[in-house]
Order: C-alpha cells, then structure tokens, then sequence
C-alpha cells in the first residue's frame, strides 16, 4: 500500500508571516529527514522565496499560460535541503480569476500523481489570507488537505481572520475535508498577547501548537533570502520552528473548531479592549490578569 | 491570436449530458446558466440524425439554471435544492450532476453538494464539465470516468464477458447501430458484450462493467482515459482497436485481433469470418458491374469527419473499394498528446498506400483547402451538414457521416462491420447514380 502522505494546508490574515512560518516549517521537516512540498497558493507567488535564495520561480499558471499542457515536473523546483517548491501562481492583479487558478494548479498535481511518484512525507499548502472565493477554499476540500493550521498573532483583525477561517473548516468539516489541527500564534512578545490567543483557543475549541515570538533573526535570515532554519539553524528562534516541525510530524488528530458568531466575536474583543486598557493606565497590573 | 471557427463540430464538454442520457433512466441534473442544456443538446441530437425526444429528454434536464446571484454569493444552494427537487419529480434510476462554466469558475464545492445525497435512495454522482475543460468527447470521457470512481464497486470477473466502449453516444448519430453490430461480431465469436447504453441497458449492465473479463476499445482516442482507470481501479485488462472496422478487410482483422485477446480458437473465427465474407462478396459480385461502371464517381475522395469516421470510412474505400484517398480532414478538436498516434494510423492503408491528415476545427480553412484540390472528377466528400453546399458547388458526391448529421433521419444505421459496409455502398451509389442520370 502507498504511504501515507500527510497534506497540511495554512492560512491566516495577509501579512501575518504565513509564507515565513510554513517555509521554516518545511525547512525545519525537511532537516528531520522528511520529503516536502510546499505549494503557494497566492497569485503574489512568494511562498517559497525564501527557500529558493530568495530568488522566484516560474508558477504552474505562468507555464500554462504558454503552453496548454503543463507537466507537473516542469514547475516543481528543489530548494533548501531537497524541499520542494511549487507556486501556483496566477493572472496579474485586476484581472482573470485567481480562485479558478488555484483550483486548476491543485487539480494538475492530483490528476497527475505527482506526490505519489515523488515519494513525499508532506505537502503544505501556503494560502493566501483571504478567502475571498470559492477556489481558495480548494486545499481544504476532500481529497486535498487533512490538517489546516492557522498563523494568527493576537491582534483582533488576525483573529476574525482565524475564526473566519474556523468558519469555512466547520463547513468543510462535515463533508470530509480538512479539519483544524491548531493554531500557530506568531509574533507574540507581549505580555497580553499569548492570553489573548489561549482565550480564543478556548473559545472556538481548538489549541496553540506553538508559540513564535517576533524576532529579529528572522528579518535577518529572510533579508538573506534565507529561512532562519537555513541561515541561523542554532538561534532560539530556528529551535522554535524545529520545535513546530515535531509537533506536525507527530500530530494526527484534528477537530472541527467552533468559531464564534459575529456578535460574539464583537463582545468578546470589546471584553480585552477593556482590560488592555485597564493595564495602560494602571488599573491592572499585568502579571494580576492571570485568572482572567 | 484567436481564430473565430467558422462551423461547430463539436460542443463543449458539457454536451456530456447526452451520454448520460443515452444511458437509460439515467438523467443529467445540470448546474449551469439558462440555455446551456438546451443548445448543446440541440446541436447534438435535434440537429444530429434526428435524435433529441424520449423519456426523459433535453427538454426537461433539470438545471440550476444559475445567474448573478449564485456567482456571487455561491451556488451549492441552489445545486442542492435542484437536486432534491429532481429526485422528487423525476422518475429515474440514476442522476449525474453536470457543472457548467460558470458554477466551475466561481468554484461551487459540488461534490459536497452531491455527498449530501449518499443516502437519497438512488445514485448521485457528478462529473466536472466545464465548457473550458474541452469538447463533448473529452466531457463524455468525464462522464464515464465519474461512473467509474463514484460509483461502480469492485466484482468478480465474469469469463468472457467483455465491455465494449466504441463511438460516443449521440456526437455520433450511428452510435445505437454501431453498438449492435459490435455487440453480436463478439457474440458470434463466442465472448459475452456488455454495453451501457441504448434500450435495456442502464445501470444492470453499468453494474456489470468490473466483471468484465477485458475491456473493448474501439476508438482512435476518445475513452483510452475510461479503460486505463478501469485498468488501475479493477485491474481489467484492456484492448484498444484504434478503428471502426467497417467492411471485410477491417472487420477480419478485428475479429482475429478480438479472438486471440479474448483466448478465442481460430478456427471459430475464422469460420465467422467466412461466414460473413461470403454473404458480404455475394453482393459485391451482383453489383460489380454497377461499381465498374458507373465512372461519375472519382477514384479520389475526402473525408472531413471526426477520426472514428474519417480512419474508418477511409480504411474501408482504399482497402476495400479501391479509392485513393486524398487528403483527410480529422475535425473532433483531437488532444495534442493523442495527434502523432492518430495520424499514424492514416499511413497504414493495404499495399503501402498513406494519406496526408490535417486536424482542423476551422470547416471555412478546410472547405477553402476542398475548392483547391483537383480530385479527378466528381469528389467523393464524406462529412457533416456543412460541406453539403460545398459538394453542391463542386458537383461532388456527398454523404453526411459526422456530427452534424442534420440532413439524414438515423435510427438503428451503422456502417460496422459487414453489413454495415453493405449499407455504406447503399448509400454511396444511391447519391452517385442519382447524379448520374
């Protein structure tokens, strides 16, 4: 029987270091001793830059556009440690369709068996933050990713993101598609800012696999066009996305997540307004807010 | 730079309906904007041999009939309640979503849509036939292929039995004859056929596709992707016979081919064969005279058909009517990966005689290529509605064969075969002594 391949797909709000979270990840599983592909699914096609020297490659629509048949192998690219680098790619901004493109360069690969003959342990999918349409939808449909994970940071706009996403799973989630493996929560220095994610974890019924806080070495590594785990393997941060990497590799089970109606989500972002506000004037001490 | 084709061969994918359709008590439910089902089916059916009414018609395929709002806000609602309402009103056995363009762009999840039906008591599948995906026989590849994945369940191999997939229902008018014919050439060999479509078929013998002992290509493309995943879903092995066989030469030829595959003594087929050679020379010889001399009809002729048609009908007037073929014109819109086995199927006539092929979809360019072309009399120009007004201005001898066949009424015709061949010379000499005298 064909191994098993594991197929995660990660979404989150635009700019949240969704493409530097997952090349690290892919970066950090290959290390391992993992197969991967990573799989852009964002018309700006910059998933894999920093895998590849920082350096673009020719995206499945790019190719298509030329041609009328694209052979998978024409568009997957070996970066950083044998990882795998697809971009789907798409039409210039303002024009065409950019959900129907990431819908045909996902049913390109999984008509052509590609993740089969390559042999792989894992395809991530990276996908662009906003699912604004049906196509991009695609790597949380049957068939294509099991485990979503989103990157979220604790401000509120990453997190209505999340739960829209949340949304969207939950939908899927009966029909057999992808189900929500956690939450990555990036960029979390402030002191607030990892009870603000634990709170929506608890809430929506899902958990944080792994706390990454905002650093320095990163901007760094990609400046170089590199990931932290290819141009700073020993820094604490490159140990953080080695440590995510492990937790992926041993997590199986995912949930249907629980996400939170408009007005909830309101509510209780109006509630951490408050006490945000409560700890810049004073009337509450940080280190206090612990049983809230 | 786009072309504009100036007269349709073909339809889109979605014109795949009418496979389902020719499926009995099978019934496409489609997902796609007003219009779409109507003027496929149209030119398909109505416009094609007279086909188009029935039990359950193009008339009343139930469509979602999606506008604006289902591109914008989605259109798996709407998909679900023209699912649910289908199965309420319509008294069928087996109900095959069709997506269109535009529910395809916007990306409607239909196979969510159509899980939700697991349970409704009658088989729902679904094929993704955008009109962007290609013409009406790839969709009808698409079609087969969604049977195959959704709903056709491993079984144990029946000795003999063997499914036969050949011409493509309703694009090819003769589809229902050709079926017949094939169906009792491999009885009278000793296999068992399994056809799917036509009258008292339906989903009893779809059922029986997996026991099937080997599948029976008889196409030079169209539905090589349906054998291959039957290959890799139940390990049935395959025969691909790329050409139609009409008349002696061909036919023989098939059937011993069939045999040996089907492990088939000789000596039963080739007993068949002059069984059927006999009868077949028995007119030949009363109408030798006829075919001597009646020297309106040029020794030169062009086909511009769909390649079932343009390989068959060609292979059958060099090799056993003794025409020269002059250049053949294959029209079905052939994938790039199937076009260099395809055309060399044309360099294969008896005693080393080759044709020169062009694929085009464009009838004004191949017309245009017809006007410069010296035949040596009056052309023999076998193809669809289209150059009937060319035959005219030429004086040709014409007789339309492909889709669209909107001049003849076709029931159960074929051209398959022995006594198809017969019918074929019918209908040739009764258009070349019509202009005869």
């Amino acid at each position: 029987m064909a191994k098993h391949i594991k197929q995660i797909a990660i979404y989150g709000k635009g700019g949240i270091g969704k493409s530097t979270t997952t090349s690290n990840l892919s970066a950090a599983l290959s290390k391992a001793g993992y197969k991967v592909m990573q799989f852009g699914c964002d018309p700006k096609s910059d998933s894999t830059n920093t895998l590849r020297g920082g350096k673009y490659i020719p995206t499945v629509l790019d190719t298509l556009r030329e041609e009328n048949v694209v052979k998978a192998h024409e568009v997957i690219f070996e970066g950083f440690n044998g990882v795998y680098c697809v971009e789907s790619g798409g039409p210039a901004p303002g024009v065409g369709c950019a959900g129907r493109g990431i819908i045909t360069a996902v049913q390109l690969f999984k008509q052509q068996k590609v993740f089969e003959e390559l042999d792989l342990d894992f395809v991530i999918y990276d996908v662009l933050g906003d699912v604004v349409c049906g196509g991009f939808a695609v790597p949380i449909r049957e068939g294509i990713a099991e485990h979503v994970f989103t990157v979220s940071s604790s401000d509120f706009m990453a997190l209505y993101a999340a739960n829209n996403l949340f949304k969207g799973i939950q939908k899927y989630s009966n029909s057999g598609g992808a189900l929500l493996g956690g939450v990555i929560a990036n960029s979390v220095n402030a002191p607030y800012a990892r009870e603000i994610i634990d709170d929506f974890v608890k809430l929506t019924s899902t958990k944080v696999v792994e706390y990454i806080p905002r650093s320095v070495t990163v901007t760094q590594s990609e400046l170089q066009g590199k990931t932290t785990i290819e141009a700073f393997p020993d820094s604490p941060q490159a140990k953080i996305y080695t440590s995510l990497a492990s937790k992926i590799a041993q997590h199986t089970d995912s949930k249907s997540p629980s996400p939170m109606d408009v007005k909830e989500l309101r509510e209780w972002a109006a509630k951490w307004a408050d006490l945000l506000l409560s700890y810049e004037n004073g009337e509450l001490r940080v280190e206090a807010h612990g049983n809230i | 730079m786009t072309n504009l084709i100036d007269q349709p061969r073909y339809v889109c994918a979605l014109g795949a309906m009418q496979t389902v359709s020719s499926i009995e008590r099978a019934v496409p439910i489609l997902h796609a904007g007003p219009g779409c089902g109507a003027k496929l089916s149209l030119g398909m059916t109505e416009g094609n041999g007279g086909q188009g009414s029935g039990y359950i018609s193009y008339h009343i395929f139930p469509s979602s009939n999606i506008s604006e709002k289902e591109v914008i806000f989605g259109g798996e609602k709407r998909l679900k309640e023209t699912i649910e309402n289908a199965l309420k009103v319509i008294d069928a056995d087996f109900f095959v979503v069709l997506t269109g363009c535009v529910s395809e762009i916007v990306g409607d999840d239909v196979q969510e849509v159509v899980k939700s039906f697991a349970n409704a008591g009658k088989p729902v599948i679904y094929a993704e036939t955008a009109g962007f995906k290609g013409n009406n026989l790839i969709g009808h590849e698409l079609v087969i292929n969604a049977i195959i994945e959704q709903y056709l369940k491993p079984a144990s191999v029946v000795d003999k039995l063997v499914n036969i997939w050949a011409t493509v229902p309703a694009h090819d008018a003769f589809w229902y004859g050709n079926l017949i014919h094939l169906e009792k050439l491999i009885s009278e060999i000793g296999l068992i056929p399994n056809t799917i479509f036509g009258p008292r078929k339906g989903l009893k013998t779809i059922d029986k596709i997996p026991q099937a002992s080997f599948n029976l290509l008889i196409s030079p493309w169209v539905g090589l992707k349906n054998v291959e995943l039957l290959k890799q879903k139940f390990g049935t092995p395959y025969l691909h016979y790329p050409v139609l066989p009409i008349g002696p030469q061909e036919t023989g030829n098939f059937l011993r081919t069939v045999a040996q595959f089907g492990g088939i003594s000789p000596s039963i087929v080739e007993a068949v064969i002059k069984k059927h050679e006999d009868e077949y020379y028995y007119f030949i010889e009363r109408a030798a005279d006829t075919f001597l001399e009646t020297r309106s009809i040029a020794r030169r002729f062009v086909t511009i058909a769909d390649s079932h048609y343009a390989l068959a009908v060609s292979r059958f007037l060099v090799n056993d009517m003794g025409l020269f073929p002059a250049k053949q014109f294959v029209i079905d819109g052939i994938p790039e990966e199937y076009k260099e086995s395809v055309s060399n199927l044309f360099l294969k006539y008896n005693h080393g005689i080759q044709a020169e092929v062009e694929f085009s979809s464009d009838g004004q360019d191949v017309q245009e290529q017809i006007r410069k072309t010296n035949y040596y009399g009056r052309p023999l120009i076998l193809g669809s509605i289209w150059e009937k007004v060319l035959a005219k201005e030429l004086m040709g001898h014409y007789i339309g064969i492909s889709m669209p066949v909107s001049q003849r009424l076709i029931l159960d015709r074929s051209y398959v075969g022995y006594d198809g061949a017969l019918r074929l010379l019918e209908d040739i000499y009764s258009v070349v002594l019509e202009t005869s005298i």
